[in-house]
């Protein structure tokens, strides 16, 4: 049923948002790519299956995102602190890669390679409805809901209180933030903090949807969030948004038309797209594409 | 070595080497430049004066094609540079200098030269076989150095130059392009009384070795003894423009720069 | 056994170098596994399904993976490296999965058939592909390259066509990664789409990030490392991912140019003398 596989869409598209809002915070905020991210969003998974056997969804949730942010921080410190200057991001971007490889190769050692299950769902999010004819389930809508409510929160406070500001002054410039008063070690690590903690939500849902871990899901799901990213925009949320969603449409729509695992390369296709005729981003509203070209 | 196009006795209408019209570039609600028409004619020294944000580097930027102009034209001998790549742009014959000097630093001062060698940096291929030419390459980069009193200098690491040379390397760099229009910005900017008639001297004679060339100055004294003429400017407009002694006398200019001293 | 783990070594030496060539224009590439896996089919099918002897089919693989290359890389070579970065990775992505999905070629299940490929051919390539990388560290090529890596715009201002040299130093690596796909595939006579994934082209960056990333011996330090200590350090070989991730960013903490940082000098001073090694 197409309107069933574009809910489908929209939520995949959903979580493809939120780790790509995530990633492209930081890079708005301190230029720089954070490679672990894709990680983090892996590990959300295996947060939801410790904790789901000792608690409610709703406090997997809350612990996945505790566990994600503290990761993001401790990259911060590990992998982006030291490093600052010309040469900077190339070797922050690489220090990201090695702790990336570090936390895949430890839920390896712990969780194995092969993907697990988690614990069967029961009450209510388990069930579904019916509406004009379509079955939906539940659970799409929990995660639509959840995701739509951490984009509203997100830009609530990005526009609306004084971390908010803090981050944006940041953003633009972290020197003259740093002369007007602002630390700018503390909001870096509350960037890093609010994107490993989407991030590790987003894997989280993704567990639950399909029921699964597994630790590949960084390096394949994780990285088209990446590719949303760049079609978005670099350093944009709203255009990572906007992509994310029309991604997650897009390759549902593929798969329904039968394309099968050829749909895999829609985002990417997308992605080279967007550099050829719009390298600043389909969606982009700001001034971070300026003078990209050479 | 004089450049092999300075003809010797020759009374001809000078030629305009760069003419720009109605040029104009804006990020967001900032203008930087708003309606510039300027002309450079062979021969002639323009210096380029304004309080800082009168949009002259901007000016720079956009002839050599680092910023994109809104609208507007640019005629460089005979071509248009609108929308011309920097790498078209360099080999047109424009070179320039940089405001906070970017010289390549991990390189020594006399392979910062070569790279800019025309036969090599347009041609890859030569570049590579390029074994045989390189006594030829390097014997025409030591005579730029020469130029700029670094000769002596040909092996140091560029990154440990002093401030004075670094800006004389930048002027070498430029020339070993052979251009026809040479762009400098804020040349002595940093430099003291000394080093400032030292730079006099090597700006006379990079002017041999080029066709025309503009000059973005602060030092209204450095303006004076090079400047055939000089064009004022503030907030991305022209504001006045003639002898340097009539536009430094003009009110406007006067006001732009508040009370500035010489 | 040993002839194993120095066959292998040359492989990782080709790859590592892939890296590097690409590395010296500015460009940080992901793209290794793509273009190892189209060396490998290419000229896998070349040999075992149209009887085309190694040489020219090696050849012929090396040129298609390069015109890809400089397809999927023009879009993000005009860019800033980022873009580059995530279009590789998303290009190593991309042909496992065309890959899987071409039955003619195996398809998942894998493409077989394919031989001669040993140890003294392999250590050939290393050479051959050694003396050129040397060759162009002397030549004014790599200044050019070595200016476009420090400051692009004014690279292009002086005259270069950046975009021109990315894609040289791009398409060259991709044709050095096909040759080694050609060599390993032509050892193991037997390869699937997930040999060269994602984590393959990760590893083989790190391989040139340990050895050092100025000059073309660091590729070559950092491979044999990376492939001989597990050999013999059963605990490397268990943890080879977590060792290596923390030696990296150890690594990076404290030289973050690997460790072989000197980067080589062009022949000719001013007076015409060749220069030592070790330089700026």
């Amino acid at each position: 049923m197409l309107a069933g596989q574009i809910v489908n869409g929209l939520v995949s598209g959903a979580m493809y948002a939120l780790v790509a809002i995530g990633f492209t915070l930081i890079i708005g905020v301190l230029d720089k790519l954070n490679f672990n991210h894709p990680e983090v969003f892996m590990f959300g998974g295996y947060v939801g299956l410790m904790a789901l056997p000792h608690m409610s969804v709703a406090g997997a949730f809350a612990m996945a995102f505790l566990v994600g942010g503290l990761l993001g921080v401790l990259t911060e410190w590990m992998a982006f602190r030291r490093f600052v200057g010309s040469d900077a991001r190339t070797t922050a971007a690489l220090s990201s890669l090695a702790l990336g490889l570090i936390l895949t190769d430890l839920v390896h050692k712990v969780w194995g390679t092969e993907p697990l299950r988690l614990p069967n769902l029961t009450g209510w999010l388990s069930e579904s409805f019916g509406l004009l004819g379509v079955n939906f389930l539940n659970l799409q809508m929990v995660l639509l809901a959840i995701t739509f409510a951490l984009m509203w929160a997100l830009h609530h406070v990005i526009a609306h209180t004084r971390m908010g500001r803090q981050i944006r002054a940041v953003a633009e410039s972290s020197a003259h933030a740093s002369l007007l008063g602002v630390n700018v070690l503390r909001v870096n690590q509350a960037v890093f903090f609010i994107s490993s903690g989407l991030a590790s939500i987003a894997g989280l849902m993704l567990a639950l949807r399909a029921d699964t871990v597994s630790p590949d899901l960084g390096l394949t799901f994780g990285l088209k969030a990446l590719a949303v990213m760049a079609i978005g925009g670099m350093g944009d949320m709203r255009g990572a948004v906007l992509a994310g969603l029309g991604i997650g449409v897009l390759e549902a729509l593929m798969f329904h038309f039968g394309l099968g695992r050829l749909g895999e390369l829609t985002v990417w296709a997308a992605m080279i797209a967007t550099l050829l005729l719009k390298p600043a981003g389909l969606f982009a509203s700001g001034h971070h594409g300026q003078e990209q070209r050479v | 070595m004089a450049a092999p196009w300075v003809r010797q006795g020759f009374d001809m209408m000078p030629m305009p080497i760069l003419s720009i019209a109605n040029l104009s570039k804006h990020f967001g609600g900032i203008h930087a430049l708003n309606g510039i028409d300027l002309h450079i004619t062979e021969g002639e020294i323009l210096g380029l004066i304004g309080p800082n944000g009168a949009g002259k580097t901007a000016l720079i930027n956009t002839i050599t094609g680092f910023y994109r102009a809104d609208s507007g034209q640019m005629d460089f001998m005979g071509h248009s540079l609108v929308g011309r790549s920097l790498h078209d742009i360099g080999r047109l014959g424009i070179g320039r200098t940089f405001q906070n000097i970017r010289l390549f630093k991990r390189m020594s001062v006399l392979e910062n030269v070569m790279v800019a060698n025309k036969t090599y940096a347009a041609h890859p291929w030569s570049a590579f076989w390029g074994f045989g030419q390189r006594r030829k390459a390097v014997d025409e980069a030591m005579h730029w150095l020469h130029t700029m009193h670094l000769d002596a200098k040909a092996d140091v690491s560029a990154q440990s130059l002093s401030y004075g040379d670094a800006r004389r390397l930048e002027i070498a760099r430029a020339l070993a392009g052979y251009p026809s229009l040479l762009l400098l910005d804020e040349p002595a900017a940093g430099m003291n009384e000394g080093e400032t008639e030292a730079l006099i001297q090597d700006i006379h004679t990079a002017r041999s070795q080029v066709k025309a060339m503009l000059l973005i100055e602060h030092d209204m004294g450095l303006i004076r003894s090079l400047s055939d003429r000089v064009v004022a400017m503030d907030y991305g407009r022209k504001i006045a423009e003639g002898s340097a002694a009539s536009v430094l006398a003009h009110p406007e200019v006067k006001k732009a720069y508040l009370g500035e001293d010489e | 056994m040993i002839a194993d783990h120095l066959f292998f070594t040359c492989i990782n030496i080709l790859l590592a170098w892939s890296v590097y060539v690409s590395l010296l224009t500015g460009s940080l590439s992901f793209a290794q596994g793509a273009f190892m896996a189209v060396g490998c089919y290419a000229s896998g099918y070349f040999t075992a399904k149209m009887g085309m002897p190694m040489l020219p089919a090696t050849g012929l693989a090396a040129l298609i993976s390069a015109l890809i290359a400089a397809l999927v890389g023009y879009p993000a070579l005009r860019l800033r490296g980022i873009y580059l970065i995530l279009a590789t990775l998303g290009l190593t992505f991309c042909i496992r999965v065309l890959l899987e999905n071409m039955d003619f070629l195996g398809g998942i299940g894998g493409f077989g058939g394919m031989k001669g490929g040993d140890l003294p051919k392999a250590a050939v390539a290393v050479v051959l592909i050694g003396i050129a990388l040397w060759l162009l560290s002397i030549s004014p090529l790599q200044r050019v390259f070595d200016a476009v890596r420090e400051d692009d715009r004014v690279a292009a201002a002086l005259g270069i066509n950046v975009t021109a040299i990315r894609l040289i130093g791009f398409s060259a690596g991709a044709a050095i990664a096909a040759v080694a796909g050609m060599l390993y595939g032509h050892y193991m006579s037997f390869v699937r789409p997930e040999n060269f994934d994602v984590t393959l082209s990760i590893y083989v960056v790190l391989y040139l990030v340990l050895g050092g990333v100025n000059n073309l011996y660091g590729a070559i330090l950092g491979a044999a490392i990376m492939t001989l200590l597990p050999e013999y350090i059963r605990f490397l070989a268990d943890w080879r991912p977590t060792v290596f991730g923390a030696a990296i960013l150890v690594l990076l903490l404290f030289r973050p140019d690997g460790l072989l940082s000197f980067r080589p000098r062009t022949a000719l001073s001013k007076h015409g003398r060749a220069l030592g090694a070790p330089g700026v």
